[in-house]
């Protein structure tokens, strides 16, 4: 058997990939290709869709980009799970047939791509920056250690759009914000810099925001780099339930010394 | 061009690959279901008392009898399992769904196990689930023999 | 801001049902003011006539004239209508998001709450009056 991978050492065996296939130019409903790729130990889900369109199948078409876990681009439904395709290994799934879909949830675009634009777009409509009432500060905003791991763990997020694939809601009700736009809306409501809560209020307390997650957890389950939003989603929850009886007031950290009056290093 | 891919309502039943709370979510919304469709017939069923005692209690043999084969217990039964189980786990989102009881934000460490579903939550399910299966028990044995444990 | 309220009113509309409804379990078993605490008892095992037991007539009717349970059962009823009538309103508006199928939505579930409420309400009152309060 040829090398596929050079330094990956001998080929163990071959797998069979059933990937879901769909041209946009015809119009025929999608279809599954099957194709057999030899596996060498260490080689990932991407290496094999690489190896289909070098050897196989040039026509195949897939995200990818930094094949390390940081892009977010490869995102795809591997045996039934929301996984990264530069994350997962062959041989780990223990399977002699490997299927391959895009994300669900999301238009297909063609073959293993997915539309994003919803998830780009709930991400915007919920404000994903500081909002404060002055434009333009002079000077950095101070924040203590203790303040920052209050939403750390959301910060980690690079946008794959796993998590709206796995998520019950988001199968059947399009007008959701989805997981991602809720943890990242927790996360500058959390953040002692921010000052917005009030303008992301309506959006997350209408018919199809916070309340409609039921905490099935699949996000945080399929979310590769562990972000749990759906904890980041209760604790919304807590927020503005809270804020029906005791106005949530968030105290906005101070700007510190203005840069340029600092003449020494301290 | 672009096609749809929405999972629809239909994924629910495949949870297989998600995980222990995605299942809850797909029986909660389950047995809410099945309640609210049984209560609207209790309603109808229970108005039968304004029409005397011989209607009354053909009513109730039949509910226990239906066709002639003694099912009633078994469908007390099993309408006991499916409000036992909407209650206590609805007792358990009532807390958890309104930010008590929950893990602060940590650091995520490789292998990313989310710690929103461990912690007390996890410790809820096992508390409840033991609740539920005792009263289970009491309730099915009251059921088909009227002995109270 | 409305939606919290309701998500609040569903939470704690589910916690008085748990209270009042095991109220309603124990009623029928172990508060039933009867001797023998079976659900049904027949005259003789092939024979199916009732003739006591927590679910025979006289022993409902007598839990049904007082004032206190009624009251309970009344109110178990305004929780459960609300509860049961949100929850659907909720599944079905995920089923069919949009602004229209919204609003249908939401009227189908109000009236026919409203009818199941006010058939059950009637079958309370008219046996509190019955018995005379």
């Amino acid at each position: 058997m040829e090398l596929v991978l050079k330094g990956f050492g001998e080929v163990v065996k071959t797998v069979t990939f059933r990937v879901r296939r769909y041209d946009p130019e015809k119009k025929e409903m999608p279809k599954y290709m099957e194709y057999k790729v030899p596996v060498q130990k260490g080689m990932t889900v991407l290496d094999g869709i690489l190896y289909i369109k070098e050897h196989l199948d040039p026509s195949l078409a897939a995200r990818y980009s930094c094949r390390m876990g940081i892009c977010g681009s490869c995102a795809m439904i591997i045996n039934g799970k929301e996984r990264l395709a530069c994350q997962t290994q062959i041989l780990e799934l223990n399977k002699d047939l490997i299927k391959v879909d895009p994300l669900g949830n999301y238009d297909t675009v063609k073959d293993l791509v997915p539309d994003l634009s919803k998830l780009f777009k709930n991400h915007e409509s919920v404000k994903p920056y500081i909002v404060r009432e002055e434009t333009e500060p002079y000077g950095e905003y101070l924040q203590l250690p203790e303040e920052r791991e209050k939403y750390a763990l959301f910060t980690e997020c690079i946008m794959c759009g796993a998590c709206l694939s796995a998520c019950p809601t988001m199968a059947t009700d399009d007008l959701y914000l989805g997981p991602q736009a809720l943890a990242q809306a927790y996360r500058y409501i959390a953040d002692s810099r921010d000052a917005g809560f009030n303008e992301r209020l309506n959006l997350l307390d209408s018919k199809h925001g916070v309340w409609r997650c039921h905490f099935a957890g699949a996000c945080s389950e399929v979310c590769p780099k562990g972000v749990d939003p759906a904890l980041a989603i209760q604790l919304l929850r807590g927020v503005l339930s809270k804020n029906i009886f005791i106005k949530y007031k968030q105290n906005p950290a101070k700007l510190g010394p203005e840069r340029a009056s600092i003449k020494e290093v301290l | 061009m672009a096609i749809e891919n929405k999972k629809g309502w239909i994924s629910w039943f495949n949870p297989i690959k998600y995980g222990f709370d995605r299942w809850l979510f797909a029986m909660h919304r389950f047995t809410g279901i099945v309640i609210g469709l049984y209560l609207m017939a209790h309603v109808f069923e229970t108005s039968n008392i304004l029409r005397g005692p011989l209607t009354w209690n053909n009513v109730m043999v039949f509910l226990d009898w239906p066709f002639g084969i003694h099912f009633g217990p078994y469908i007390l039964s099993a309408l006991l399992l499916v409000v036992v189980f909407h209650a206590l786990n609805g007792l358990r989102l009532t807390i958890v769904e309104n930010g008590l009881m929950l893990v602060k934000p940590y650091r995520p460490e490789y292998p990313y196990k989310p710690k929103s579903l461990a912690g007390w939550n996890f410790a809820l399910k096992i508390v409840l689930g033991i609740l539920m299966i005792v009263i289970s028990i009491f309730g099915i044995v009251y059921i088909f023999t009227g002995v109270i444990l | 801001m409305r939606e919290s309220k309701i998500m609040l009113l569903q939470y704690l509309t589910g916690l008085f049902i748990l209270v009042l409804g095991t109220f309603h379990m124990l009623l029928l078993s172990v508060l039933a003011p009867t001797s023998n605490k079976v659900l049904y008892q027949y005259s003789s095992p092939t024979n199916h006539t009732l003739i006591g037991g927590t679910l025979y007539y006289s022993t409902v009717t007598a839990i049904y004239h007082t004032l206190l349970w009624g009251s309970i059962f009344e109110l178990l009823l305004t929780f459960l209508v609300f509860h049961i009538f949100n929850g659907f309103r909720i599944i079905l508006s995920e089923q069919f998001p949009g602004a229209k199928a919204e609003k249908i939505i939401t009227y189908s579930m109000l009236i026919i709450g409203l009818i199941i409420f006010i058939w059950g309400s009637r079958t309370i009152v008219l046996m509190l009056l019955q018995g005379g309060i």
